[in-house]
């Protein structure tokens, strides 16, 4: 249903980083519209291919991104910057997140894929080059 | 003085005086150029040899003057007197040295006991070790931690265990045996590094720093340290030709895995040095004012939590990795790969150890 249409999903990528420095400046101009806020996070979610929300200035995340980034794959990042973002954030990805949010988190094609547990498990077996090409976020 | 020859005296020993002086006679009589007279002074002399040979070292002065034929009488009871006291002196030097042979070994037994003790109490006090635990490198790094000092006993445990394991592999190996057996065998291996994880991981809650910098290992595994342990891609290339001969997908299979494990290391590495940076930036930005809560230091604490992270992340990566390795390979391919891998380390530690007791010209 996230399917990527690769058009697309190249068009976000490229905005993946605009989106980044535009959601932290917002962040810090205007924490009272949370609502509106809300909705970006989901739809950053299912309009990008690949999407890692991360605490800002967090290590992991970085690793994160540089291995996506290493296998040819240009992710959105969306880095949260303080604890009740944190909240906020969780709140609104309840809806496709089961269990605890727990940060850096990966998602391709809109679904919650997990850590760097789990990026770097399924990049040792192989499953994740795949994947990735499936949700369109890379080409051969 | 005439000493009548006596070529015929035979060789036989004479220990008694009557044979000596029947000979005597018996040699006067077949040399009988009349000389009957003679014998007997000579008998009479034969007599006084005879008893001064007794003592040691007449038999000395003998030999050159006397009558051969007594000479070779008395010699034997000579030579046999002066084997027998050689004998005894030499059973007694033989004793003495042995007693003090056994005298420098109760001592050298007591100080190793000593010395035993003494390392026990030392780390049970919780100081810290390292080049694993051969007594040649040791480093104290402070007070007591328990969490650690259990680390390094379990370790003790663990390489004592894997030194097991990998000699029944060996033999496994050599001998003909069943795949479901080499499969346990294998099973049990990959179990055991599993256990060495967990180990690492409650020790890096404990102290972050001491597993970072593999204090637990000899001195040569810890020169090819990167985060708190081996690198795969760099095993990878170690064991490569050993599991040879491999099918081509195999090839290709271990060549992705290769590339892959490298990705996945770099991350890793990019992600440190970014810690690095940001650590030496609240560090540096730090103050120091009596009395004041230091916010900078307080970032700096955090920053180390995510220490603890990289280690299992890093782990996490070699245990993916064997366990990707055994997928792709038959049993008898993986048994032989752990095989290996064990041995390299045993080797690595008995390099560690030839290096430290080398013989060291003095300054």
């Amino acid at each position: 249903m996230h399917q990527a249409i690769p058009y697309m999903s190249s068009h976000n990528n490229n905005f993946g980083n605009i989106n980044e420095n535009y959601y932290s400046n917002k962040k810090k101009e205007n924490h009272a519209s949370s609502k509106g806020e809300e909705k970006m996070i989901l739809n950053m979610v299912s309009e990008n291919a690949v999407i890692v929300i991360g605490k800002r200035g967090c290590c992991m995340s970085h690793v994160v991104k540089r291995l996506l980034q290493s296998l040819g794959v240009n992710p959105a990042i969306h880095e949260v910057e303080e604890e009740k973002d944190e909240v906020i954030v969780a709140r609104e990805l309840e809806s496709i997140i089961e269990g605890n949010v727990q940060f850096p988190m990966v998602f391709i094609g809109g679904k919650l894929f997990g850590g760097l547990d789990r990026l770097m498990a399924t990049h040792i077996s192989g499953e994740l080059v795949p994947l990735l090409k499936q949700a369109g976020a890379l080409w051969l | 003085m005439n000493s009548p020859s006596a070529q015929f005296v035979s060789s036989r020993r004479m220990s008694v005086y009557d044979p000596i002086h029947q000979i005597n006679m018996w040699g006067e009589g077949f040399k009988s150029n009349g000389n009957l007279s003679a014998s007997i002074p000579l008998i009479d002399e034969a007599d006084l040899k005879f008893d001064s040979s007794q003592s040691e070292d007449a038999s000395h002065g003998m030999l050159g003057t006397s009558n051969k034929y007594e000479q070779e009488a008395n010699r034997p009871i000579d030579k046999i007197q002066r084997r027998l006291a050689q004998n005894r002196e030499a059973a007694r030097k033989s004793r003495l040295r042995k007693k003090a042979y056994v005298q420098q070994l109760e001592s050298s037994r007591l100080k190793l006991v000593q010395l035993e003790q003494e390392l026990e109490r030392v780390r049970q006090q919780g100081m810290y070790m390292g080049g694993g635990l051969d007594s040649n490198n040791m480093c104290f790094a402070g007070p007591v931690n328990p969490g650690i000092a259990a680390f390094e006993m379990e370790y003790g445990h663990w390489v004592d265990e894997q030194n097991r394991q990998i000699s029944e592999m060996r033999n496994a190996l050599n001998s003909h045996i069943s795949d479901i057996e080499l499969r346990m065998l294998v099973d049990g291996m990959m179990n055991h590094y599993a256990e060495i994880y967990r180990m690492k991981s409650a020790a890096a809650k404990t102290d972050v720093f001491y597993v970072m910098s593999g204090m637990w290992k000899t001195t040569a595994e810890r020169f090819f340290l990167w985060i708190g342990g081996f690198r795969p891609s760099e095993l990878l290339k170690i064991l490569g030709p050993m599991i040879e001969p491999l099918t081509e997908q195999q090839r290709l299979d271990i060549d992705n895995l290769g590339q892959s494990c490298q990705q996945a290391e770099d991350a890793l590495s990019q992600g440190m040095e970014k810690l690095r940076q940001t650590l030496a930036d609240s560090v540096a930005a730090g103050q120091f004012i009596e009395g004041t809560y230091i916010p900078q230091m307080a970032t700096a604490m955090e920053k180390l939590e995510a220490l603890v992270s990289f280690v299992n992340q890093a782990d996490h990566l070699r245990q993916e990795t064997l366990q990707q390795m055994s997928r792709t390979l038959t049993i008898r391919q993986s048994a032989r790969c752990l095989l290996a891998l064990g041995e390299y380390f045993q080797r690595l530690r008995a390099l560690s150890s030839l290096w430290s007791n080398r013989p060291r010209e003095p300054a």
